[in-house]
């Protein structure tokens, strides 16, 4: 008369193991959904019958109790509709408790019984408890991904019930290809030129600085910005099972085999800012968690909405994204390297000379960043149209993964010294991680002096000085290290 | 003191009017006849002496206004009014000032010029404030974007004992700062000589006052230098506003084809002195270059530090014209890393500056 069956919801971009309660007794019959669900929940009813009558499963006539219990904020979603079916025959007792002793369900069932592949698989079957989880077939490969073998598919509501009644086995993984990571991994070497600004994305890479390019349009910008996750270094096992966990919650294809390449994001600027920051009910993932551990790019910076841009600095400031609701509160991933672009002025005019803009008006175009948000640009490149004599050059351009061991071994240094990236050395550590000599400190207390850098200003530098150092495998920092720096942070707009 | 700034802070006033009420005697007297209900010149209707009547309290508004700001307040015929002015035919009739008005005392340089200045000739307007600066010379500007704050930032870039003060002379109210982005070179500027303007504290700076402020400008400076000008503009109300007064005017020669030198250019033809370095100037104020280092050339005001030899070569590689770092390595064979913080150091020491991924060679 009375069963608990585990299964789980999504929560932003984690899995929360919930336990639905199914209770059949006298009384009118009816079929109630208790436990504050959700409206795509409370529409499982009707799917539920649905799928089990069209199942071969005669309906019991009787009243129908589910109960989720779980932590409050965290019920929801469709997900739940297999464990309230599996429930519903236990309590009926059309399948043997223990035949569902220590096994989570979850899936949305489809009227005909079958079920459909969920958004979140991997969190999903990360987080139910037990030593088995039954997860739609289709769903299969993301599912392994958070629960290895504990994960086995089920095709349909038919052949759950077949297995629980034991009149059949759970079929295998294998007959249920995954897909593939069809990414390919560009290479550095097809930009031609633009040295300057290949040498600031190197920098940006190995320090995880956020970068900012300045440029007209079709020099080259976004073509050099997407071959930045070749040149930055590859995720470790936990970094690519995290990327996966938030790829599989927004409902991404997510490949069998964990890809080590960072993820790119290029959202449009036209995109919402829920799009970007994630939100929506329930809670989806948005850009800058789907850029975790990889390169979010914004081409055309200042044609995003304001707004959006400045949503962007709780993220860049930690790491994390909080989504707060009415009733809950949702914490996302999001570290992320940020990657801006922008035409040096409106009328995106080659030269300086030939640009028919005022300074006014240059001013103007470059103040739609707030300057917070400017503040936390370590890397400004900008970018010129190459003149023939530099495409055309025979000098052979450096492929990615030259730079690549670059920026792997300067980052390694940096793992090493002080257990962060260098854009994340806390001021406090500065002295001691990166010591100025005294030429190098001249050269930074005359920028203080002439008011060319703030305090804040200062101490950034003082991390891209040390990440270049560490890429030319020099172990202090001196004097050519913080010119290159203060080289990559001019003002913007400035004259 | 705070009964002139309240004449001149009376609604509807005018510069006759102003000119005639101060011409009445001590500002004070003038002052309370007025609130008294006394016209005391004639020719004014009545519309404007209610409107002045019903001014009354506003001598303690402006006098406390000026106060916190450390503004000085002066009127033709009263105390500390500048020498210079006094037998100007168009002088203001009540004159605001923040800082030494000792800086009328020594030989005073007008360098003015376009907001759309090029980088030459930003360049060429600070390194000639610098330089005029060292001499001992006060530099008069009008604090505006482009040549003018150029030629005040190089005066406050000098450093040494007899250094010449900086005068700005601004449109609207001393503790209006306009543009916002010149705060700091505003600031500066007070403290280490003097701003003037002839409208009280508050007064916006509207677009009618700024040719108003030019005839001062001209009238206080023995030479007006113009640096980069269009040929229209405010710079050439001030050429003929100095013009009118019998002041040098001087002119800095630029290229043909730049439209920021037609005006200057112009002026050459027309008879003008050119400048091309500061004893161009020190010549035409009929001064020694005292202020110069003992015995050094006179060319040695420029205190950039010498590039060294490498440095003469990324220089020589710029042959003119605006180029890319890209284009430089090119040029010179040198490592883009190494290009990079030469330019770096070129450019911290005033040798190269850069705009927008171009640099230019500043060798003037």
């Amino acid at each position: 008369m009375y069963a608990a069956i585990n299964s789980s919801t999504l929560h932003g971009v984690f899995g929360a193991p919930i336990t639905v309660e199914v209770h059949i007794g006298h009384g009118l019959p009816g079929f109630a959904v208790v436990g504050q669900p959700d409206e795509a929940c409370r529409e499982s009813r009707d799917r539920v019958r649905a799928a089990l009558l069209c199942s071969g499963v005669e309906w019991p006539n009787r009243r129908i109790t589910v109960n989720l219990a779980g932590p409050a904020e965290k019920r929801g979603g469709s997900t739940a509709d297999l464990a309230i079916a599996v429930g519903v025959l236990v309590a009926n007792g059309d399948v043997p408790a223990e035949a569902v002793d220590g096994t989570a369900f979850f899936g949305e069932l489809g009227l005909d019984g079958s079920l459909r592949p969920s958004a979140g698989a991997a969190p999903l079957a990360f987080s139910a408890s037990g030593s088995r989880v039954v997860v739609p077939a289709a769903s299969i490969h993301e599912a392994m991904l958070g629960a290895g073998r504990r994960a086995v598919p089920a095709a349909s509501l038919r052949e759950v019930i077949a297995v629980l009644k034991g009149e059949e086995q759970w079929s295998s993984a294998a007959q249920h290809p995954g897909p593939e990571d069809a990414r390919a991994v560009l290479d550095l070497a097809d930009v031609r030129g633009q040295h300057q600004a290949k040498f600031a994305l190197e920098v940006a890479a190995a320090g995880q600085h956020h970068a900012l390019m300045i440029g007209p349009p079709g020099v080259g910008k976004s073509m050099l910005a997407k071959r930045l996750p070749g040149i930055l270094p590859a995720l470790n096992e936990e970094a690519a099972f995290e990327v996966s966990m938030v790829r599989s919650a927004a409902g991404l294809p997510t490949p069998v085999a964990p890809g080590r390449v960072p993820p790119f994001r290029a959202p449009h600027h036209t995109s919402s800012t829920v799009s970007v920051v994630g939100g929506g009910s329930p809670v989806r993932p948005g850009e800058v968690s789907l850029a975790h551990h990889g390169v979010l790019f914004l081409d055309e910076m200042g044609e995003f909405a304001p707004t959006l841009l400045d949503a962007l600095r709780q993220p860049l400031e930690e790491g994390t994204i909080r989504i707060a609701r009415a009733r809950s509160s949702v914490e996302l991933p999001a570290r992320f390297l940020l990657v801006g672009a922008s035409n040096p002025c409106p009328c995106a005019n080659e030269q300086v000379t030939g640009c028919g803009c005022t300074p006014q008006m240059r001013r103007r175009y470059l103040r739609r960043f707030s300057g917070p948000l400017l503040d936390r640009f370590d890397v400004r490149m900008w970018l010129t149209r190459p003149r023939t004599e530099a495409v055309l050059s025979a000098v052979p351009e450096e492929p990615s993964a030259t730079v690549a061991a670059r920026v792997a071994s300067a980052r390694d240094t940096a793992m090493r010294r002080q257990g962060c990236p260098n854009s994340l050395i806390a001021p406090s550590a500065i002295d001691e991680v990166a010591p100025l000599d005294a030429p190098a400190r001249a050269v930074l207390e005359a920028g203080l002096r002439r008011g060319d850098l703030t305090a804040r200003g200062y101490h950034r530098v003082r991390r891209v000085a040390r990440t270049i150092a560490d890429l030319r495998g020099d172990a202090s920092v001196g004097e050519e290290h913080v010119r290159a720096a203060l080289g990559l942070r001019r003002e913007l707009g400035d004259r | 003191m705070k009964h002139a700034a309240a004449l001149a802070a009376l609604p509807l006033q005018t510069h006759a009017r102003l000119r005639r009420l101060v011409l009445c005697g001590d500002p004070e007297v003038t002052w309370r006849r007025i609130m008294a209900g006394e016209r005391v010149v004639a020719g004014i209707d009545e519309r404007v002496w209610r409107a002045w009547r019903s001014s009354e309290g506003l001598e303690d508004t402006m006098g406390e206004r000026c106060a916190e700001s450390g503004i000085g307040v002066t009127w033709m015929g009263g105390p500390g009014y500048p020498a210079v002015l006094l037998r100007d035919p168009n002088r203001p009739a009540v004159l605001f000032h923040r800082g030494d008005t000792g800086a009328f005392a020594h030989p005073r340089v007008g360098i003015v010029g376009t907001r759309a200045a090029s980088r030459a000739g930003s360049a060429f307007a600070r390194r000639l404030g610098h330089d005029l600066a060292l001499n001992g010379v006060s530099v008069v500007s009008g604090l505006a974007r482009g040549i003018d704050i150029a030629a005040h930032r190089g005066v406050l870039a000098a450093v040494g004992n007899s250094v010449g003060a900086p005068v700005g002379v601004v449109a609207g109210g001393i503790d209006v700062v306009y543009p916002a982005e010149h705060a700091r070179e505003w600031e500066e500027v007070c403290s280490r000589g003097v701003v003037v303007s002839e409208a009280p504290p508050g007064t916006p700076p509207e677009t009618h006052r700024f040719p108003l402020r030019n005839r001062i400008l001209a009238a206080l400076c023995d030479v007006l230098v113009v640096v980069e000008s269009r040929a229209r503009g405010g710079s050439m109300i001030t050429v003929r506003e100095a013009a009118t007064r019998g002041v040098t005017v001087m002119a800095v020669p630029g290229s043909p084809s730049s439209p920021v030198s037609d005006g200057t250019n112009a002026l050459l033809r027309d008879g003008c002195a050119p400048v091309t370095d500061v004893e161009d100037v020190l010549v035409a104020l009929s001064l020694q270059s005292a202020g110069l280092p003992a015995g050094g050339p006179l060319r040695s005001v420029d205190t950039r530090r010498r590039p060294d030899a490498d440095e003469q070569i990324l220089l020589a590689a710029f042959s003119g014209l605006p180029r890319t770092c890209e284009e430089l390595v090119l040029a010179t064979g040198r490592s883009r890393f190494d290009t990079g913080v030469a330019l770096g150091r070129l450019e911290a020491d005033g040798w190269v500056s850069h705009d927008n991924g171009w640099w230019e060679a500043l060798l003037a």
